[in-house]
C-alpha cells in the first residue's frame, strides 16, 4: 500500500483500528510552559502504541524490538508537536491536534496546525525540494546549515531524521482555512511501516 | 567540574580527562535553550587531553535541536587541528546507532563505540 493510499482513507476507519487523538489550545499558555506537555504527549502515545502493538501468532514482539518501536513512535510523535508549536499562527481558529492511528502493518501519526498562507508556501518548497532530493545528502547539508542558529534548519532536520533514521514515509496536506482565507491549515503525517522495526509486524 | 540539569537530564563536565556525560531525556526548545550546554562542550576544545569523550551512554533522548547542538559542537572542533572525538554510546538506547552516524559524517575521524 502507498503512503497517498494509506492516507487518502485515513481517519475514516474507526472502528477498524486503534486510533487516539489529541488536541491543544496553543493560545492557552504560553509556548515556553507548554513545552513540557510535548515530550509527556509523546512518551504517553509511545506507550498507548505498544500496549496494542500487533504481535505475530500471538507472540508479542521481543522487549528490545518494542522499545525500538517506543522510541521511534516518541521521537517522530515529539518532533511533529514541536514543529507545529512554534509555527502554529495563534490567531487561527483551529487547535493543534496530534492523531495517531494503529493498522495491522502501519502506524500513523499526524499533526495539523494553522499557518499564515506565506508560511505555508515556504513550508511547501521544502515540501518539494525534500520529495526531489536524496535524503541523505539534504540532511547533511541541513545539519551543515543549521549550524548558523537557522530555526527552520532545524525544524527540517526533524523531518529529515524522521525518514533517514526510522524509515518514516512522510505526506502532508495545505487546506485553506474555511472562515479565514489568509489561513491554512498544515497537516502533516508521518507512516511507519511495521515491517521495518523487526519482530513488530502483524 | 561543571554541571548543567533540568528536571529530566543532567549534564557534567569532567575537565580533567575532557569527558562529557550526559544523562536522562533532553528535549530543550531551540538553539537558545541549547547555548549554554553547546558552550559547556566548547570548553574542552581549550585544553583538551586526547581523546575529548563525549558519554552518552545514559541519555535516552535528544530532539532535533539537540542534535543540531551536537552537530554545531562537531563542526566546531573539525576547525580545530589535532582534535580527537570519542562518542560513548549504548545499544540498549535506540537513538544511539540510528542517529549518532550523522555525526560521523560530519567528522569522518570520530569514533563511536557502542557498548
Amino acid at each position: 500500500m502507498t503512503i497517498s493510499e494509506i492516507l487518502s482513507n485515513y481517519g475514516e476507519r474507526a472502528g477498524e483500528c486503534e486510533y487516539l487523538t489529541l488536541a491543544f489550545s496553543p493560545s492557552s499558555a504560553p509556548l515556553r510552559s507548554r513545552w513540557r506537555n510535548n515530550g509527556l504527549s509523546a512518551d504517553f502515545l509511545a506507550d498507548y502504541v505498544t500496549t496494542f502493538l500487533p504481535t505475530k501468532d500471538g507472540v508479542p514482539a521481543l522487549e528490545a524490538r518494542q522499545n525500538q518501536l517506543k522510541h521511534a513512535i516518541t521521537y517522530i510523535a515529539n518532533e511533529l508537536l514541536e514543529n507545529a508549536m512554534k509555527y502554529h499562527q495563534t490567531d487561527v481558529e483551529i487547535p493543534i491536534r496530534i492523531h495517531l492511528e494503529l493498522a495491522s502493518d502501519h502506524i500513523t501519526v499526524s499533526v495539523s496546525n494553522g499557518i499564515s498562507v506565506l508560511q505555508a508556501g515556504r513550508y511547501q518548497a521544502f515540501v518539494e525540494h525534500l520529495k526531489e532530493g536524496d535524503v541523505e545528502d539534504l540532511l547533511l547539508k541541513q545539519q551543515e546549515e543549521s549550524a548558523r542558529s537557522s530555526e527552520s534548519a532545524i525544524s527540517s532536520l526533524g523531518l529529515l531524521t524522521m525518514i533517514s533514521d526510522y524509515d518514516a514515509q512522510l505526506d502532508w496536506r495545505f487546506d485553506i482555512h474555511p472562515t479565514q482565507p489568509g489561513s491554512m491549515t498544515v497537516t502533516t503525517s508521518a507512516v511507519l511501516p511495521l515491517e521495518n522495526v523487526s519482530g513488530a509486524s502483524a | 567540574m561543571k554541571n548543567i540539569h533540568g528536571e529530566s537530564f543532567e549534564i557534567r563536565l569532567e575537565e580533567e580527562n575532557s569527558t562529557v556525560v550526559f544523562k536522562g531525556a533532553l528535549r530543550l526548545c531551540g538553539t537558545e535553550d541549547y547555548a549554554p550546554i553547546l558552550d559547556m562542550l566548547k570548553e574542552t576544545l581549550i585544553n583538551p587531553t586526547a581523546p575529548i569523550v563525549l558519554d552518552l551512554r545514559q541519555l535516552d533522548f535528544l530532539n532535533s535541536s539537540g542534535i543540531t547542538m551536537l552537530s554545531r559542537f562537531v563542526m566546531e572542533a573539525r576547525g580545530h587541528e589535532g582534535i580527537d572525538i570519542q562518542v560513548l554510546a549504548s545499544e540498549a538506547v535506540p537513538w544511539h546507532a540510528r542517529s549518532l552516524k550523522n555525526l560521523q559524517r560530519l567528522m569522518p575521524t570520530l569514533t563511536i563505540r557502542l557498548s
